[in-house]
């Protein structure tokens, strides 16, 4: 099946490039052996270490070296990895996963339902201090039925649990590794990647080689990756024009521009998820009228904002968390600016005069601050006198994330809908920074997790969108695109929207890549 | 100078780190957010970031942790990163070693050029080539680093492909391909040193040759080339000692740019990146590092000057 979409890909991106007919003879091949393959990324891999791994570099490295019981799709559904299978009870709260058999860690030992358990209690006590923790579901139990079948207890129903537990962290690690400290994973890999190690400098580069033992046989289709930090992403752009390296990992659009012109090298591009917003503390004056809220969302002019804020990279967003990324994306209609209303809802909220408000922006990534300067613009024929306040991000962390009722946040993409709801808008959300608390959406959402029907679910979500959209517990303007580079060598690579997922294992090289040591 | 003195001066510097180690430490606890937030950022529950702080030590009281740090920098360990995991000395070694590297090169290629080029604009003063020395430096010390990095990238790496754009590899790995890598950061850095080393050699020589004892040498009958490099060059250059061991310090953590953009992972990026993530054994052992070299490099020009002219008397 990857062959299938590999192919679909290629005579796609042939056909856009024009190179239909010369391109033609190689659709027929397989992907080539072997070779070395150079990936720049623009921060360091500080942590080896899976279940701890917090920045997209490490993810790409431990997605190497590790492998999580399912990996996720580009159309954000779950596929195989160590399990073949699984299956769930009727009323979603249990769910078994089949292992493959005969699959060995890098250090020989096989990988059995012992170490996805003692993986996943790892996960879940809280001295790990794992992400995972909070994002693979409502897990309450794992345990072993036999040496290749898993089962997951769960606490609440739960749909997702196949795609929740394809997460970055959830990588599977040896029981005994843990048993003996998870410490030993800092500096060496034990897993059942794709690649084995065999060097790692924090801020330098990570070298891995092919792991013959893999359990699929035909991937990776390279002999070696060589991960290598670039910090400055300029200097990023010009190693991959000047052939340096073979695939930047991703770049902001400062530097896009540049690399769609450079020759034998292509730019890539998908929509994400990924969303910068204006955050209302839904529970105090002014913002606790919905008809404020309201009048501040109908002064965006959301296509300019993708302009100012993307430099237009990105799509104009709609008030609700989802876009055509996710899964249960509902196309509800645009909204367009509309001043006049804006202000007789202003009135109406009892603030005829115009309102002011202190808007808050951290200085990383800088589209926060051109969000807020663009808002403060743009509302300003309504009657808003919206001031900007830039601070540091480290200050802004610590004295306005989660406290403050008026600021900019920016969120990368989740693998699922309820993932992004239930981390930000629903009442009892991990982060809850709206305090919006609509029963209505918690609700819908909560009826959504339940429900195993993707017909059933798309309406709830949809009401769950139309709920948002209606009452804008926070204004999401724009999303943004994750922009990327390659050399026209590199086969097979596909820019993942989740923005944490690489698959580098369907990565070949073409015949004119150039040999590296 | 009497070895006394020279105790004195290692005492002094001892607790001149001591001092150092201390002020940074406290530096540190009133920047806004601790190591388990920045780690965490928008990520972060409140229960995952008590995890995280109890996991870190970060919830014992500051004296504390900064008596935990000392009695182990006292036994020779500098405590474990709370970004990586991973011991910091080893780190921090390995990225002074890099920076090292980048120093010495780069005054090598600064001693080889700017002083050349000072002696002949001082010669030749007030004529083209002294002016055109002149221009070049005045130009090279007002173009910042970021720009004369993206340049020399665009012009030999993009443009001309000579030499690989960015990237560090060790010598030890490659030596080749290690010494390429190497040019374009040394190239960046010696520009700026240059730029003030010939300025300084210039006025220098300037002032000496219009000093007494060089006018008596002439008369004496010496040829102007015997004048100028058995005299006057000597005494020009002593000041020069005092510069290159400021540019010592200056290229162990002040080149953080040129760091960042050749992706050249020396000391000053590393501590750029550990106070960004408050990981304060990082952040510890690099300030010290850098205090240290400073306080040996300026001690050892101060040798050195009392090595070459007699007349300067420590005490």
């Amino acid at each position: 099946m990857p062959n299938i979409r590999r192919r679909d890909f290629l005579a796609a991106s042939a056909a856009l490039s024009g190179l239909a007919v010369s391109g033609l003879p190689t659709f027929a091949q397989a992907p080539r052996r072997g070779g070395t393959l150079r990936v720049s990324v623009d921060q360091a891999v500080a942590k080896l270490n899976p279940l701890v791994t917090r920045v997209n570099p490490e993810y790409l490295v431990s997605e190497l070296l590790y492998s999580g019981l399912t990996r996720l799709k580009l159309d954000m559904s779950a596929e195989p990895d160590l399990a073949e299978s699984w299956t769930n009870s009727a009323d979603l709260t249990e769910w078994t996963f089949v292992l493959r058999k005969g699959v060995a860690f890098h250090d020989g030992s096989p990988c059995t339902a012992a170490d996805v358990v003692a993986t996943f209690e790892a996960i879940l006590d809280p001295k790990t201090a794992s992400p995972a923790r909070q994002n693979v579901g409502p897990i309450a139990k794992v345990t072993a039925k036999d040496t290749t079948t898993v089962v997951f207890t769960l606490s609440a129903p739960f749909a997702d649990l196949p795609v929740t537990i394809a997460y970055t962290n959830a990588k599977i690690v040896p029981a005994a590794v843990i048993k003996g400290g998870l410490e030993k994973l800092d500096r060496q890999a034990i897993g059942t990647g794709p690649f084995k190690l065999v060097s790692f400098e924090p801020e330098r580069q990570v070298v891995v080689t092919r792991n013959d033992a893999y359990f699929d046989k035909a991937r990776p289709y390279l002999d070696k990756i060589e991960v290598v930090v670039y910090p400055d992403a300029s200097a990023e752009a010009s190693a991959l024009i000047a052939g340096d390296t073979d695939l930047l990992a991703s770049t902001p659009p400062t530097e896009f521009g540049r690399l769609q012109k450079a020759t034998a090298v292509k730019a890539l591009r998908v929509p994400s998820g990924q969303f910068c917003n204006v955050n209302f503390g839904c529970d105090q004056k002014p913002f606790n009228d919905v008809r404020v809220r309201q009048a501040l969302a109908l002064t965006v002019d959301r296509t300019a904002m993708v302009d100012f804020v993307s430099e237009g990279f990105g799509s104009p967003g709609n008030d609700t968390a989802l876009n055509p990324a996710y899964r249960f994306y509902a196309d509800l209609p645009a909204k367009k600016p509309d001043i006049a209303k804006a202000k007789a809802l202003l009135a109406e909220a009892g603030y005829p005069k115009g309102l002011e408000a202190t808007l808050i922006a951290s200085d990383r990534p800088a589209q926060r601050t051109q969000l807020a300067v663009a808002l403060r613009e743009m509302s300003k024929p309504a009657g808003f006198d919206i001031k900007v306040e830039t601070m540091p991000h480290a200050t802004y962390l610590d004295q306005v994330w989660k406290k403050g009722s008026f600021y900019v946040g920016f969120y990368n993409m989740q693998a699922t809908a309820d993932a992004i709801f239930s981390l930000l808008y629903t009442s009892n959300a991990a982060w809850n920074e709206t305090r919006w608390n609509n029963a209505a959406f918690d609700k819908a959402v909560f009826e959504a997790r339940s429900t195993i029907d993707d017909t059933k679910r798309r309406a709830l979500y949809a009401e769950a969108q139309r709920l948002m959209n209606a009452e804008v517990p926070s204004i999401i303007p724009v999303f943004f695109n994750l922009l990327a580079a390659q050399r026209e060598w590199v086969v097979g690579y596909q820019l993942h929207p989740r923005g944490a997922v690489f698959r580098l294992d369907h990565v070949s090289l073409g015949a004119n890549a150039p040999k590296r040591g | 100078m009497s070895p006394a003195y020279v105790l004195k001066r290692i005492l002094l510097i001892g607790y001149t780190l001591f001092v150092v180690s201390l002020i940074v430490f406290a530096i540190t606890q009133i920047l806004p957010a601790d190591a388990a937030v920045m780690m965490l950022g928008e990520n972060a529950t409140p229960d995952a970031l008590a995890a995280l702080r109890t996991q870190m030590g970060l919830n014992n009281p500051f004296w504390m942790q900064y008596l935990h740090w000392l009695g182990g920098v006292v036994r020779g360990d500098f405590g474990i990163s709370m970004r990586t995991n991973l011991p910091v000395a080893p780190a921090m070694l390995e990225a002074l070693g890099r920076s090292l590297l980048l120093a010495l090169f780069s005054i090598l290629l600064m001693l080889a050029v700017a002083v050349p080029l000072g002696i002949v604009a001082a010669v030749r003063r007030g004529r083209a080539i002294d002016l055109g020395v002149s221009f070049l430096s005045y130009v090279g010390v007002s173009v910042p680093e970021f720009v004369t990095a993206t340049l020399v990238v665009l012009v030999l790496a993009d443009w001309l492909q000579w030499l690989p754009a960015t990237g560090y590899i060790p010598l030890t790995e490659d030596l080749m391909r290690g010494l390429k890598h190497l040019v374009l950061p040394v190239l960046t850095v010696s520009m700026i040193l240059i730029a003030h080393v010939s300025r300084m050699v210039r006025s220098e020589l300037i002032d000496v040759l219009h000093s007494d004892y060089v006018r008596a040498a002439r008369l004496k009958g010496l040829s102007k080339r015997q004048v100028l490099f058995k005299h006057a060059l000597r005494n020009a250059l002593l000041p020069t000692i005092t510069i290159v061991a400021l540019d010592v310090g200056y290229l162990l953590g002040g080149v953080i740019v040129v760091e960042e953009i050749f992706a050249l992972p020396g000391i000053g990026r590393q501590l750029i990146v550990a106070i960004q993530a408050r990981d304060l054994p990082s952040i510890q052992a690099g300030a010290l590092i850098m205090a240290t070299t400073y306080a040996v490099v300026n001690f050892i020009a101060d040798i050195a000057y009392a090595w070459l002219d007699r007349r300067i008397q420590y005490d």
